[in-house]
């Protein structure tokens, strides 16, 4: 078959022209399903994000006993960095500790009532894999579940940090169900649509057929009106995703960040895989316009 | 020569309605037939066998010598190019002007623009409608739609024209001048096979009858008319 783009695009242009309504119909189907879809998918990437920058947070803090000598100090704070889990190791002395405390509650009645110097010296751990931290604080106990010799407490959020895994788990699971009933749903009303206009065209495929018109030449208007409505659809839906993320979500986002005084956390914007989500939701439309109108053809090509 | 060729043809549809019974016919080049006889009596069946938009049950057609009831689904275009097929409800498109309606067939089939724009006004002075060029179906009577429908199956010159009842929906002298259009048509050296309910044309125009009555048929008459 010989291709003539002018014929081609002529075809799909002046079908834009004419059936007006019908690609505005199935525009603004594309446009609106793929929007929903879209932003239920930002703001999921979103809560994950901070839910694993909560998860980046956690930390093992390990008092030591006041009588504790120096050689058992660096023993131990070479014992931790030698493990795997370990991405960094602060040690905090006594004297730090107090100056820290003094400066976080500065003017406080508290300081007034301070002798001498109360607080343990520590060391902070900060782990690679969030997830080990139970395996790490098990470690300063021994077999009779009694700390080994030095240190005093272990305290990372015992509880907390648990729920926090299975939370992030189950969200995920449920969001990802729901991404793909809401993605199914956008499917089948595009679909639906699409076939719309292929059926409101069915004369005009049933003339082409009978004059002689090859299954291709059919065809390829349609694929190009739907690839057209899907990707024009899509660019919509982008677009309006890009504005309410970068006017409103970041902003509520940032308002959460400082009254909460959540350090490090990942906000919107500064997350690319938002990027990934806007070309995917693009390539989509294209795609589901050309299956859509492909599948539609089928019933009424057969001549 | 031979331009179309029916050897035991039978058509029975997928709800088991027997349309064609054991049909025999041969059609020379150039020759003007009509198919006539009741309603129901398989003459649409026959026509539409012979673009194949409905598959042969038994028996083979020919048209020119090929046998088109084993062909490739990939040929069936090739075809209906050289067959124009006159429908009894027009289908024109009423989105596309008459200039666009006839260009459609010829682009559908690949020519060139400077092509379409030299045949279509031919064409249309051929059926007397060059004024209309610009005009939408809705805005033409049933005649003149008529005769576009011609225009659009006639524009790439086919060497055989088939018309399902033409002058189906027409009065009497609007049916004369799709008459003479048709023998106009015919008289270029197509072949013509036209089916009709209308008595006064078929018999003021002395042509071959082939008579259907149930799917069989029951005349074949060389100067005939519409009843025997
Ligand atoms: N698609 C179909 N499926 C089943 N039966 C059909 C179909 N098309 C036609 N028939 C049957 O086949 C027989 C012949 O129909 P056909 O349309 O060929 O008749 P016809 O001679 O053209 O009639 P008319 O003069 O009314 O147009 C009829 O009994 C009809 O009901
Ligand atoms: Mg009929």
């Amino acid at each position: 078959m010989i291709f003539r783009p002018k014929y081609f695009f002529g075809e799909t242009f002046s079908g834009f022209r004419k059936n007006f309504l019908m690609f505005f119909t199935a525009i603004t189907t594309v446009a609106i399903t793929l929007f929903i879809v879209g932003f239920f998918i930002i703001i999921v990437f979103d809560i994950q994000a901070i839910l694993s920058s909560i998860k980046n947070q956690v930390e093992i803090a390990v008092y030591l006993k006041d009588n504790v000598t120096d050689e058992l100090k660096t023993y131990l704070e070479n014992e931790i960095k030698g493990w795997d889990e370990i991405s960094q190791v602060n040690f905090v002395s006594k004297d730090q500790a107090l100056e820290k405390f003094k400066k976080e509650n500065e003017g406080s009645e508290i300081l007034k009532e301070i002798q001498g110097n109360p607080l343990p010296a520590s060391f902070e751990l900060e782990l690679k894999s969030p997830e080990k931290v139970e395996q790490v604080a098990l470690r300063f106990m021994d077999k009779d579940g009694n700390f080994i010799e030095g240190v005093d407490e272990v305290i990372y959020g015992q509880n907390y940090v648990q729920k926090l895994f299975s939370i992030t788990a189950i969200v995920g699971t449920i969001a990802f169900l729901i991404i793909v009933v809401l993605l199914l749903a956008a499917i089948v009303l595009i679909f639906n649509t699409i076939r719309l206009s292929v059926h409101a065209r069915r004369k005009e495929i049933e003339v082409m057929k009978l004059v002689g018109a090859t299954n291709w030449f059919v065809r390829l208007p349609f694929l190009f009106e739907g690839f057209f409505e899907g990707f024009i659809g899509s660019v919509i839906s982008v677009v309006l995703l890009y504005f309410l993320s970068n006017y409103l979500l970041i902003r509520v986002e940032k308002a959460i960040v400082d009254t909460m005084h959540i350090k490090d956390l990942a906000i919107l914007g500064s997350n690319n895989i938002i990027l990934y989500v806007y070309a995917g939701l693009v390539i989509l439309g294209g795609l589901i316009g050309i299956f859509s109108s492909g599948f539609a053809l089928k019933r009424y090509i057969g001549v | 020569m031979n331009m179309i060729e029916f050897k035991n043809v039978t058509k029975v549809y997928e709800d088991s309605t027997i349309a064609l019974k054991n049909v025999n016919i041969v059609i020379k080049k150039g020759e003007f037939v009509f198919l006539v006889g009741p309603s129901g009596s398989g003459k649409s069946t026959l026509i539409k066998l012979l673009i194949r938009e409905i598959p042969v049950t038994t028996g083979s057609i020919f048209v020119a010598g090929r046998n088109i009831c084993n062909l490739k689904a990939s040929r069936i275009p090739q075809l209906r190019r050289n067959i124009g097929y006159v429908f009894q409800d027009f289908k024109l498109l009423p989105n596309k002007t008459i200039f666009e309606n006839i260009a459609f067939a010829l682009e559908v089939i690949g020519k060139p623009a400077y092509a379409i724009k030299v045949q279509v006004p031919q064409v249309l002075k051929l059926v007397g409608l060059a004024n209309k060029i610009n005009s939408y179906p809705h805005q033409l009577s049933a005649g003149e739609q008529q005769r576009i429908s011609i225009a659009r199956a006639f524009v790439n010159r086919p060497p055989i024209l088939l018309a399902d009842e033409p002058t189906g929906n027409l009065d009497p002298a609007t049916s004369d001048g799709i008459m003479k259009l048709l023998s106009r048509i015919n008289l270029i050296g197509t072949t013509v096979a036209m089916a009709s309910h209308d008595k006064s044309i078929v018999n003021s125009m002395r042509r071959r009858v082939i008579e259907l009555e149930e799917g069989e048929i029951i005349r074949d008459q060389k100067r005939g008319v519409y009843g025997s």
